[in-house]
C-alpha cells in the first residue's frame, strides 16, 4: 500500500550515508559536516574529519554525480602549527562552509582553541592551495557563512554568537573581510517549537527571486539531550537583516539509525547545498556527528514551503 | 599606634561612599560603575543608574575638585526609544568608559537587551549633546574601552567576550568595523582573578607601556568576589607582551558598603584619572550601590605591577 506522506519534507537519498570513515583513506574517528561546491561540472565536498586524537581538520572528496564520492589520500587543511593562526587552532578546525565570489572560493570555518571557538576565513581558487585570510570573530562564535555577493557594496556574513546563553543568528558587514561591524540579530530561537533552544546558520545563503534562502539548524533540548534539525528561512534580498518568512516545521529531522546513533545522538546538520539546473537542490548534511548524507527536493517547492504560513 | 601598612595599595578616601542614590532628586534602585575624565580642570563622571523598573541609564556628574559632585537629574545617555538601536538597549545602557581621542570624547558603553550584552560607541564634544555611533561587538561582550590613541595606525579597543573570560584587543580603521582580535590577558588559576577578568579603566599611556586597571573575579561557594588589579601592556603591540601584572589586587572589597549591596563583595571601576603630579584617582562602584574614590600614585602602581614575580 502506498504511504500517505514522506516522514520529512526533504527526501533522503537511498544510498545514505554517502561518506563514512570506511571511505577515508586514512584512519580517523568520524567524518561529518561537509560543504559542497560544483566546479567545472564536478562535485567537491570539503569534509570535516575528526582524527582519532580528537581534533578536526579538512579533507576533500570528489564526485561526478554528487552522490558517489572518492576522498583524496591526504587531508587538505590541517590546524596551523606555526604563524598567527596557530594559537587559535590548537584544538582543530571545524565545519567548513564554502562561498564562491568572483572566482574565489571563500571557506568560513570554526577555529577551536582553549580561548573558545572563533570564525576564520580562508580562500582557495583551485582547491589545491588554501590561504588563510583572518580570524573574524571573537571567541564564543560559530556557524559563519558568507553571502555569495556583496550587499550594498559590502561583504555580509551570518553567524551564531551567544547572548545571555541564547544562540541566535546574527548578520555582520565588512569592506575588507577582515574588519566587521553593523551587527544585527536576525533569527532567534522559536519558543515552544522544534528550534526552541538555539539556531545557527547552516548552508551559505542561496539567492532566489523570493529572497535569500537560508537553510539553518535548530536545536531543541530534551531530557535526554539535544535534537538538531534542519529548517529554512527567507531573508530580504536588499536587506537580509529582514526575515521575510520562516518555515515553522523542520525540513529534516533525525530519524534513520545513522542520524540518531553516533558520537552525538540525534543530529542532522547541513553545511551547504547545490542547486542543479533542473531546480533540484541537494543538501549535504552530517548525521550524528559520524557520517555524511545527502537529501534532495525541488528548490521552488522548498521556497513555497518556507513561504507557507 | 599607626598601622604599618594599609590594607590595600589603593587608599580609600575618607568621604566614601561619596555618591549614592540620595544624591539625586528622583528615586532609583542603585548607582554604580562611573566612567570618568578630566576636562579643563573639571572632573566628569558618567554614572550608571538603575531605575526602579530595572532598566539602566547613564547620568552626568561634575566636580571642581574630584570629590564633591553635582549629579544631573536628566539622563545623559538613555536607551533608544525608536530606531535600530531600540531592540538592543531595551534593558538599558550602562558602564560608560570615556576616552579622549582625536579631540573628541568617546564612550564605549554596554547596550543590554534580551539578545545579550553588546559594546556600543557614542561620541560627545561637550558632554551636553551625545551621538550614538552604533554597536561595535557581538554578544556577549562587556568591559569595552578605547585606547586614547592609534596603535600602528589603527584604533584599538579592549573588550571582554564572555567565552573564556579574558581581555581581548581588536583593531579598526573607522571605529565602526572591528577585527584582528587577539587575546591579551587571561584569568589565572588559583589567583584572586581566577574566574574572569575585564578592563576597568581605559588604558593610560606611560613611558613603560599601557597601564590598565582591570577587574578580576573569583568564585567562592558564597558567590563572586570582584577586585581590581593592574597590568602594564606593551606599547606597540599590547597583545604580544605583558610588561608587568600585579599578582595581588590593588583594591579588594572590605568596607561594609563594598561588601553589602545588590551584588555582594564587589569593587568595580570604569575609570581612573592620572593627575599631573602622578597621583591617580580611581573612581569605583561598590556592590552595585554607590560610588567611591580611591587614591594611589603612578609609582606605587608600577611597582606593584613589576613585583609580579614575588610569591607573597
Amino acid at each position: 500500500m502506498p504511504r500517505k506522506s514522506g516522514r520529512d519534507f526533504l527526501h533522503r537519498w537511498e544510498g545514505n550515508p554517502i561518506i563514512t570513515i570506511e571511505d577515508i583513506p586514512f584512519r580517523c574517528n568520524t567524518v561529518f559536516n561537509g560543504s559542497p561546491v560544483k566546479m567545472n561540472g564536478k562535485y567537491l565536498l570539503l569534509l570535516r574529519v575528526e582524527g582519532q586524537q580528537g581534533y578536526s581538520f579538512f579533507a576533500l572528496a570528489r564526485s561526478k554525480d554528487g552522490f558517489h564520492f572518492t576522498v583524496d589520500e591526504e587531508p587538505v587543511m590541517m590546524p596551523s602549527k606555526t604563524g598567527p593562526f596557530s594559537k587559535y587552532e590548537t584544538r582543530g578546525i571545524e565545519d567548513p562552509r564554502i562561498t564562491l565570489i568572483d572566482g574565489i572560493y571563500y571557506i568560513l570555518f570554526t577555529a577551536v582553541s582553549n580561548w573558545g571557538p572563533r570564525i576564520e576565513i580562508a580562500k582557495t581558487a583551485d582547491f589545491k592551495k588554501y590561504e588563510r585570510i583572518a580570524l573574524v570573530s571573537e571567541p564564543g562564535n560559530k556557524d559563519g557563512v558568507l553571502f555569495p555577493e556583496k550587499i550594498k557594496g559590502k561583504y555580509a556574513r551570518l553567524d551564531r554568537p551567544i547572548g545571555k546563553g541564547i544562540g541566535s543568528i546574527w548578520i555582520s558587514y565588512s569592506d575588507d573581510l577582515i574588519h566587521w561591524g553593523n551587527h544585527k540579530v536576525i533569527l532567534t530561537p522559536h519558543f515552544g517549537f522544534w528550534d526552541s533552544s538555539r539556531v545557527g546558520a547552516s548552508a551559505p545563503p542561496i539567492k532566489t527571486k523570493e529572497g535569500w534562502l537560508e537553510i539553518y539548524h535548530g536545536i531543541k533540548t530534551t531530557n535526554s539531550g539535544q535534537v538538531y534539525k534542519i529548517g529554512s528561512t527567507l531573508l530580504d534580498l536588499d536587506d537580509p537583516s529582514k526575515v521575510i518568512a520562516r518555515c515553522e516545521e523542520p525540513l529534516l529531522s533525525p530519524r534513520e539509525y545513522y542520524e540518531k546513533i553516533g558520537d552525538v545522538y540525534n543530529v542532522v546538520f547541513a553545511c551547504g547545498a547545490i542547486i542543479e539546473p533542473d531546480n533540484e537542490i541537494k543538501i549535504y548534511y552530517g548525521a550524528a556527528d559520524t557520517c555524511i548524507c545527502v537529501a534532495t527536493t525541488k528548490l521552488d517547492e522548498l521556497i513555497q514551503r518556507t513561504l507557507k504560513k | 599606634m599607626t598601622k604599618r601598612l594599609e590594607r590595600d595599595v589603593i587608599h580609600r578616601w575618607e568621604g566614601n561612599p561619596f555618591i549614592d542614590i540620595t544624591d539625586v532628586t528622583f528615586r532609583c534602585t542603585n548607582m554604580y560603575n562611573a566612567g570618568c575624565i578630566k576636562k579643563n580642570d573639571k572632573y566628569i563622571l558618567l554614572i550608571t543608574i538603575e531605575m526602579l523598573d530595572g532598566c539602566t541609564s547613564i547620568y552626568y556628574a561634575e566636580s571642581k575638585d574630584g570629590l564633591y559632585f553635582d549629579v544631573s537629574d536628566k539622563p545623559f545617555l538613555s536607551p533608544e526609544k525608536d530606531g535600530p538601536l531600540k531592540e538592543y538597549e531595551e534593558i538599558g545602557v550602562l558602564d560608560a568608559r570615556i576616552t579622549f581621542l582625536d579631540k573628541s570624547y568617546y564612550l564605549v558603553y554596554l547596550a543590554e537587551s534580551r539578545h545579550g550584552i553588546l559594546l556600543s560607541l557614542a561620541k560627545t564634544e561637550d558632554f551636553k549633546s551625545v551621538e550614538k555611533l552604533g554597536i561595535i561587538s557581538q554578544p556577549d561582550t562587556k568591559a569595552g574601552a578605547l585606547f586614547p590613541k592609534k596603535i600602528n595606525g589603527k584604533y584599538a579597543r579592549l573588550g571582554r567576550p564572555n567565552a573564556g573570560g579574558s581581555i581581548w584587543i581588536s583593531y579598526s580603521e573607522d571605529l565602526l568595523t572591528w577585527g584582528e582580535s587577539e587575546v591579551v590577558l587571561t584569568p589565572r588559576k588559583g589567583y584572586w582573578d581566577s574566574n574572569h577578568i575585564g578592563c576597568a579603566a581605559p588604558p593610560i599611556e606611560m613611558e613603560q607601556g599601557w597601564l590598565v586597571f582591570y577587574y578580576g573575579v573569583k568564585r567562592t561557594s558564597g558567590g563572586t568576589l570582584s577586585r581590581i588589579g593592574t597590568v602594564i601592556l606593551d606599547k606597540e603591540n599590547p597583545a604580544s607582551n605583558i610588561v608587568g601584572r600585579s599578582n595581588i589586587p590593588v583594591l579588594s572589597p572590605r568596607e561594609p558598603y563594598e561588601r553589602i549591596g545588590d551584588i555582594s563583595n564587589m569593587v568595580f571601576s570604569c575609570g581612573a584619572i592620572l593627575e599631573e603630579n602622578n597621583s591617580i584617582k580611581l573612581y569605583y562602584g561598590t556592590s552595585d550601590n554607590c560610588i567611591c574614590l580611591g587614591y594611589t600614585t603612578l609609582d606605587e602602581i608600577i611597582e606593584t605591577c613589576m613585583q609580579s614575580k614575588r610569591d607573597f
